[in-house]
C-alpha cells in the first residue's frame, strides 16, 4: 500500500498545479497576518478596565434569555447555561476575555483558510480517479497484479494525506507568522471548556488543533463525495461542480429547510459542524453529538460503498 | 506445445447485445499470434477481457493456468499489455513512468529497468518528459512498460499504429527477439494485414464477435485452391461447359478459374480437345489481404 500511495503522491506533486495550491494557501495566511498587523498598528488595542462590569451585564442578559427560551428548547438551554458558567468562572478567576492579537488567536483566525483547503482538496479528490480515465492511463494502471479496490483505497488515502498536509501546513505557517508578528500572550491563556456542568481549563494549543480538525469535517465529507462521483462517473467537472456548489450552498439551504422542517437534521450539512455541541447551538432541537456522528458515518459509508462497488465492477472502456 | 492463453467459450453481452459470441482459441508458448478483424469486430473488447479491464459475461479466460476471473492478480502478473495507444503520464519522465509500474510488481530492480530501457533503445532520452517524445518513442516506452516483469504473454493492440516503416520494422524485430530468446508469446492485433503476414505465426480472424478461422500464416495465404489466369483465344462453344463444370470467370485475355493445382493439366487437355488456343497459364497468388476480405465478406 505504501508504494501505491507513493505512486499517487508522485503523480500529484510532479504537477505544477498542486504546488500552486499550496502557494495560494500559504500566501493567504501571510496576507491575513500582514493585514491584522497593519490593522493593529492603526488601532492599538486598549485595555478594557471595566471588563468585569461588561461581563456582569452580559451575564444578566444571558440569564433573562435562559428564562425566556430555555424552557422549551433543550439545546438553547445548554448553550446559555454554558455561557453563564464560563462568564462566572472568568469573573471569579480574574481571566479577562479581551486580550490583544497573539500567536494563538492568529492560529484561530487562520482557520479561515480551511475554506480554500476544502476547495483544493475537492479538486484533487475529483481528479484523482477521473484523470486516469481522461489520460487513458487507467488501462495501464488496472492491468497490474493488484486488486482494483487496493488501487482505489491508495487513491483515497492520498486525498486524505493531501488534505491533512494542507491543514498542517496552514497550522504551522500560521504559528510561525503569528509568533513573528504578534508574539506570545503576556500570560498563558487557558481554554475554558464546559464539561458536565463544570468549567475546566484546557490547553489552548490542543483546543486549536481540535478546532482545525472539527472545522475540516465538511471538507472531509465533500472530498469523499467528490471522490465517489469521480470514481462512479469518471467525470471530474461534475465532481468538482457539484461538490463546490454543495460546499458553498449546502449550509444555507439546510438552514432554510431547517427553519420549516424537522427532517432537515438528516441532511449532511446539518451535521458537519460538530463544534456546535461544544460552544454553540445545533440546527434542529434535540440533535445530539452522537446523532450527528452517526449521520456522518452513514453518509461516509454510502459514498465509500458507491465508489468502491462501482469502481471494482465497471468495464473500463476509456 | 504448452498453451499460455486459452479462451473458453467466451461471451460478452452489453445491454442485451452480444458483442462477443462463443469465442474459443488458444495461444501457444513462443508464438506470435495475430488477431485480425474489421473495425467493430470485437478485437479490442476481447483484448480488454483478456487483461481484465472488462468482465466476461460467460465462459473463462485462462492465462498460464490461472483464470482471470477467479485468480485475477496471479493471471495478470503473467501479462504485459498495451491496450490501444500507449498512454503514459506526460508530465513525468519516461523513467518516472516506468518506476510507477515497477512499484506495482514484485522485485523489479533498478538494473532490470536499465536493461529494458536499453533493449527498447531509449537510454538517451529516458530522463526527458514524455511530453517531448515522438509517437515512436512512446510506443517503445509502452513496450518497455510491458516487459519490466518478464511476462509470459505480451498483448499488443495495434502496435504499429501511426509508426513509420522504420518503426514498424523495429517493433517486428523486437517481437521476434522476445519470442525466440525469451520464449514469450505475443498477441498482436493490427489493421495492417501485410504487416501481420510478416510478423505472425498464426492468425485468428473474428467478425461480428465470432471466430471465423484460425490458421497458420502459410496455410492462410497458400490455401489449397488457387486462382489461375488462363490466356486463350476465342472460347466459342467451350464457354458453356467451362462455365458449368469449372465455374470460370471471363476476363479480357481469357478467363480465370479457381481450382486445385492437380486439375490444371486436365483443364488444358480439355481445352485442346475443344480446339481452344491456349497462350499461357499463370497463378495469381493471393495476399493475406485478399484472403481476409474473402473470408470476412462471406
Amino acid at each position: 500500500m505504501g508504494k501505491l500511495i507513493l505512486n499517487e503522491w508522485t503523480k500529484l506533486f510532479r504537477r505544477i498545479g498542486t504546488w500552486v495550491m499550496f502557494g495560494i494557501v500559504i500566501l493567504m495566511v501571510i496576507g491575513m497576518g500582514t493585514y491584522l498587523k497593519y490593522d493593529e498598528s492603526n488601532h492599538p488595542p486598549q485595555e478594557n478596565l471595566n471588563w468585569k462590569q461588561d461581563l456582569t451585564v452580559q451575564l444578566e442578559n444571558d440569564r433573562t434569555s435562559l428564562e425566556e427560551v430555555g424552557q422549551n428548547n433543550a439545546n438553547l438551554r445548554t448553550f446559555y447555561e454554558r455561557q453563564i458558567a464560563i462568564k462566572e468562572y472568568q469573573i471569579e478567576n480574574e481571566l479577562s476575555p479581551e486580550t490583544g492579537q497573539n500567536v494563538w488567536s492568529f492560529i484561530g483566525e487562520a482557520m479561515g483558510a480551511i475554506g480554500f483547503i476544502g476547495v483544493f482538496t475537492i479538486i484533487i479528490a475529483a481528479g484523482i480517479v477521473s484523470n486516469e480515465f481522461s489520460w487513458g492511463t487507467v488501462k495501464l494502471l488496472l492491468i497490474r497484479p493488484m486488486k482494483r479496490t487496493r488501487i482505489l483505497l491508495a487513491k483515497y488515502l492520498t486525498v486524505l494525506l493531501f488534505g491533512i498536509s494542507m491543514l498542517s501546513a496552514t497550522f504551522l505557517i500560521a504559528a510561525v507568522i503569528g509568533f513573528a508578528l504578534f508574539g506570545l500572550p503576556e500570560q498563558a491563556i487557558p481554554h475554558l471548556a464546559y464539561v458536565d456542568g463544570q468549567v475546566v481549563e484546557r490547553s489552548l494549543f490542543m483546543q486549536l488543533i481540535g478546532e482545525y480538525l472539527l472545522g475540516s469535517i465538511d471538507v472531509l465529507m465533500l472530498a469523499t463525495m467528490a471522490f465517489m462521483i469521480s470514481a462512479v462517473f469518471r467525470n471530474s467537472s461534475l465532481a468538482i461542480g457539484l461538490s463546490l456548489f454543495l460546499m458553498f450552498m449546502g449550509g444555507t439551504v439546510t438552514m432554510i429547510v431547517a427553519s420549516k422542517y424537522e427532517w432537515a437534521k438528516y441532511i449532511l450539512f446539518a451535521n458537519t459542524d460538530l463544534s456546535v455541541y461544544f460552544d454553540g447551538v445545533p440546527l434542529v432541537d434535540g440533535m445530539t453529538l452522537g446523532f450527528s456522528i452517526f449521520i456522518l458515518f452513514l453518509y461516509f459509508a454510502l459514498f465509500q460503498f458507491l465508489a468502491f462497488f462501482v469502481f471494482a465492477k465497471r468495464d473500463v472502456t476509456a | 506445445m504448452k498453451e499460455v492463453l486459452r479462451l473458453d467459450h467466451v461471451k460478452k453481452v452489453i445491454k442485451g447485445k452480444k458483442i462477443i459470441d462463443d469465442l474459443s482459441f488458444s495461444v501457444r508458448e513462443g508464438e506470435i499470434f495475430g488477431f485480425l478483424g474489421p473495425n467493430g469486430a470485437g478485437k479490442t473488447t476481447t483484448i480488454r477481457m483478456i487483461v481484465g479491464l472488462m468482465k466476461i459475461s460467460e465462459g473463462d479466460i485462462v492465462i498460464a493456468g490461472k483464470s482471470i476471473k477467479k485468480d485475477f492478480t496471479k493471471a495478470i502478473g503473467q501479462v504485459g499489455a498495451i491496450v490501444e495507444n500507449p498512454e503514459m503520464y506526460k508530465f513525468l519522465t519516461g523513467y518516472q513512468n516506468l518506476l510507477q509500474y515497477a512499484r506495482m510488481h514484485e522485485g523489479i530492480t533498478k538494473e532490470k529497468i536499465a536493461e529494458i530501457v536499453e533493449l527498447v533503445g531509449l537510454t538517451d532520452r529516458i530522463h526527458e518528459k514524455v511530453k517531448s517524445y515522438s509517437l515512436g518513442m512512446r510506443q517503445r516506452l509502452g513496450l518497455a512498460q510491458c516487459l519490466l516483469h518478464d511476462p509470459k504473454l505480451l498483448i499488443l493492440d495495434e502496435p504499429t499504429n501511426g509508426l513509420d516503416p522504420a518503426g514498424i520494422r523495429e517493433i517486428r524485430d523486437h517481437l521476434r527477439l522476445l519470442t525466440r530468446e525469451r520464449g514469450m508469446s505475443v498477441i498482436v492485433s493490427s489493421h495492417l494485414l501485410s504487416e501481420m503476414e510478416l510478423m505472425c505465426d498464426r492468425i485468428a480472424i473474428i467478425q461480428n464477435g465470432k471466430l471465423i478461422d484460425v490458421q497458420t500464416v502459410n496455410e492462410f495465404v497458400q490455401n489449397r485452391t488457387a486462382t489461375y489466369q488462363i490466356e486463350t483465344g476465342s472460347l466459342g462453344d467451350a464457354a458453356f461447359w467451362l462455365k458449368s463444370e469449372w465455374n470460370i470467370v471471363m476476363s479480357k485475355e481469357g478467363f480465370t478459374v479457381e481450382t486445385e493445382r492437380e486439375n490444371i493439366p486436365l483443364l488444358i487437355r480439355n481445352l485442346a480437345a475443344a480446339g481452344v488456343d491456349v497462350f499461357g497459364v499463370k497463378t495469381i497468388s493471393k495476399t493475406l489481404e485478399d484472403r481476409f476480405l474473402e473470408v470476412t465478406n462471406k
